[in-house]
């Protein structure tokens, strides 16, 4: 089913792509990135630490200015017409934004008054969302007093209420419990089905290994391997082996090459 | 200096360690050698400053019925010291009790949770203590040197004042962690820290307000105390006093009071302080009654009224928040008194209030400004949104002249009743330089926690100097303007000078900063 939908995709305007991006602090973090993601993809971002992925995926969201290249979402050029880009794109960093003095309800309530949502359908999403994340018996709690795990969802929750086009997932998985990396995986599975691309960056590769249609590896601000489990099990030139194995080999052979 | 890992002098240090960091955050980015320049240097100048403190009261001994107002300066110094320790020592319990972490920490090693607050409160002593000692020591030294050496006492008395003090606090904060549970008593305490800390300015305006028949009958109490009233220099509320003086068996025996208390105090709390750190993690999350019916209520979504909105839940949640800019009014009450004092008995009230309301106006607005835009939550979430920044910040600016308006309306009511002109004169020229600071602190943005609100110029003075400046030349535009002199447009258009020379994009203004 994959396979099809990605050939259909291949059609269709890309959900992301990324040519010659090029980001430098101190030193380069993003090296002259080319990517592209289909539409309806679900697409895993892999990468030691501070390979560039989430200077990458922050230059999308428009966090950052890029010192070179090109950004398009779904088309629209996001360095010319941030707006438009950001009205289709919802970005969930590591460590979730939100207030501490407001309640669940009231945080998506705020959220789609920004991204100018209809009122009435944001609210039936805003409902709907805290159900499946069971929030609900929380929703008139300040989010100060929730755990790390509950301000997770409130915040994913904040990501989709206006359903973007584009969702944007820096380690959506880190420090949750079983049950709710669960249900953020069933979440985000059922967003992708539903027609949305997402782009997550992970350390758990598990996780890549089982939602990810194609999965990418970035090193150095570059991309060193792409394409689905199978294509990189060939890459590595190993059968059968977890893509823990050739997340390792891949990189020390990008190193062994710088 | 190094102690034994473990031991009790060792957690002191650490708890004093943590201290000097908070006070070396207060100074930005200084180094440590500049720090202690700066501190060393106002040891001095209070030196000099006190020497003519030190005149007056070895000039009391001669004067005719001078030596009856020796007790009565130093009681009045004990009022100002005592509530500032316990505030003190209120602020310093709240903080380790509620700022987490460290306190789970310590409480999950193998120490008993005696030597935990004991070393806690020792700490706490010692910090309040330096912080009125940079005031006090000057003043006793030069003292000592002019008018004897029984001055030294109040070494002594200090040190079981802090103590003491100290053991108030704590007592305080638990009691109110029994009586109000961990969640109000956050707030309650942090309020009733500030109030008693500003509460001997406070008491000192309301003696200068009260009428003159009044002060005359209380300053006769004070010089022929009934035996057994509140003034009644043998009496135990002046054991402190009679301390500072130098009477030795009432120094001995404060000291002694004192100590125990402060003994009993960490020995018989340890396991409350402990249990109370525990509950404050366990906090339950906070359900706001009159929410209830949100249930039927709709979404809105309006980009304007959602962002305004949000502003004004974030400030009415947060109570501590609205109490510290509150604060800024009740700092800016003194000059009013001054100026309205200095003017005698039927001095026109309305045009001495008036200009420091013009200045709270501005000081409120700079502080809403930047916690609407510097000390933004979720700044970049915003950013993520699909909304021009310039949009977003103004909207933020409209959602801070609601709060701005409660503030300063009960103020300008009581104007209008006096006189109707100063009123509407001081509303517009308030609107001005609200208008101003905000601008200030929309274009020059010193992002920092929204609990930081007071000491935001920590992090460019340049900036407060500059807010500081504009509300001066609006206030004595007020001033000239409210006589019905034109010469209110000079201050006027130097204010609006100011800010153009502020305005995003000038160079002068980054270098400037830069190189403060």
């Amino acid at each position: 089913m994959t396979e099809l939908q990605s050939f259909d995709a291949g059609h269709q305007t890309p959900a992301l792509r990324l040519a010659g991006l090029r980001k430098t602090f101190t030193k380069t973090a993003v090296d002259g990135l080319d990517l592209t993601v289909k539409a309806g993809e679900f697409y895993a971002l892999l990468g030691p630490n501070g390979a560039g992925k989430t200077t990458t995926l922050r230059m999308v969201a428009g966090l950052l200015q890029p010192d070179e290249g090109s950004i398009e979402i779904f088309g629209v050029d996001a360095r010319r017409d941030p707006v438009a880009a950001k009205r289709i794109t919802a970005w969930l960093p590591d460590e979730p934004m939100l207030y501490d003095k407001l309640d669940p309800l009231e945080y998506l309530e705020f959220v789609a008054g920004l991204w100018g949502v209809e009122p009435a359908h944001a609210q039936k999403s805003a409902i709907e969302l805290l159900e499946v994340l069971e929030l609900w018996p929380h929703r008139h709690e300040l989010c100060e007093g929730f755990s790390r795990g509950m301000k997770q969802k409130v915040a994913l929750a904040g990501a989709l209420v206006h359903e973007p086009k584009l969702l944007m997932l820096d380690e959506p998985l880190t420090g949750l419990d079983a049950a709710i990396a669960r249900q953020v995986k069933d979440l985000l599975v059922a967003r992708c089905r539903a027609g949305a691309s997402i782009i997550l960056t992970t350390h758990i590769l598990e996780v890549a290994e089982r939602l990810a249609d194609r999965i990418g590896i970035i090193a150095n601000g570059r991309l060193i391997a792409e394409g689905t489990l199978g294509e990189l099990r060939e890459l590595a030139g190993q059968k059968n082996t977890s893509l823990e194995d050739i997340f390792l080999e891949l990189t020390r052979t990008m190193e062994r090459a710088a | 200096m190094s102690f034994r890992p473990g031991s009790f002098a060792w957690l002191v240090a650490h708890d004093l360690r943590l201290g000097w960091r908070r006070f070396r955050s207060m100074f930005g980015k200084l180094r440590t050698t500049t720090v202690a320049l700066i501190v060393g240097l106002c040891f001095a100048v209070f030196h000099l400053i006190a020497w003519p403190v030190a005149g007056w009261f070895a000039s009391l001994q001669t004067m005719p019925g001078g030596a009856r107002l020796y007790y009565p300066a130093l009681a009045s110094a004990c009022l100002f010291v005592m509530p500032w320790l316990i505030s003190q020592a209120l602020t310093s319990a709240t903080r380790a009790l509620y700022s987490r972490g460290d306190l789970d920490l310590l409480f999950a090693s193998p120490m008993p949770s005696r030597t935990i607050l004991g070393a806690h409160a020792v700490a706490t002593a010692i910090e309040a203590l330096g912080s009125v000692a940079i005031f006090l020591v000057p003043i006793v030294n030069m003292n000592a040197l002019i008018d004897g050496p029984h001055w030294l006492a109040v070494f002594p008395a200090l040190v079981a004042t802090a103590l003491f003090a100290t053991a108030l606090g704590l007592c305080i904060t638990l009691a109110l962690f029994m009586i109000a549970g961990p969640r109000l008593t956050r707030v309650i305490s942090q309020i009733a820290a500030t109030i008693i800390g500003a509460g001997f300015v406070l008491a000192l305006q309301a003696v200068h307000v009260l009428p003159a028949a009044t002060r005359d009958s209380i300053v006769a109490s004070i010089e022929n105390p009934q035996a057994g009233s509140l003034f009644d220099r043998n009496g135990w509320l002046w054991l402190p006093v009679r301390a500072a003086a130098g009477e030795t068996t009432d120094l001995l025996l404060w000291c002694a009071v004192s100590l125990a208390f402060f003994l009993a105090t960490t020995v018989m709390l340890g396991n409350r302080f402990a249990q109370s750190a525990i509950r404050s993690a366990s906090v339950a999350p906070k359900k706001v009654r009159e929410r209830r019916m949100r249930e039927a209520k709709r979404f809105r979504a309006n980009l304007g009224s959602s962002l305004r909105r949000k502003e004004w839940k974030l400030l009415a949640r947060d109570p501590w928040l609205v109490s510290q800019i509150l604060l800024q009014i009740i700092y800016t009450l003194p000059v009013a008194i001054v100026i309205w004092r200095s003017q005698g008995e039927d001095g026109n009230i309305g045009l001495s209030v008036a200009p420091a309301i013009v200045v709270i106006a501005s000081q409120i607005a700079a502080s809403l400004a930047w916690l609407a835009i510097s000390s933004e939550d979720a700044a970049e979430f915003l950013a993520t949104a699909p909304v021009a920044k310039a949009q977003i910040e103004r909207r933020k600016l409209e959602a801070i002249a609601l709060p701005l308006i409660l503030f300063i309306a009960p103020p300008i009511l009581g104007l209008a009743f006096f006189s109707l002109w100063t009123a509407l004169v001081a509303s517009i020229f308030c609107a001005a330089a609200g208008a101003s600071t905000a601008l200030l602190n929309l274009w020059h943005p010193k992002p920092g926690g929204r609990a930081q609100v007071l000491r935001r110029h920590s992090q460019s003075k340049l900036v407060g100097v500059m807010e500081h400046a504009l509300s001066l030349l609006w206030a004595v535009g007020m001033v000239l303007a409210a006589v019905g002199s034109w010469l209110m447009l000079v201050p006027a258009a130097m204010a609006l000078g100011l800010l153009w020379f502020n305005r995003p994009g000038s160079g002068k203004f980054t270098l400037a900063a830069r190189a403060a």
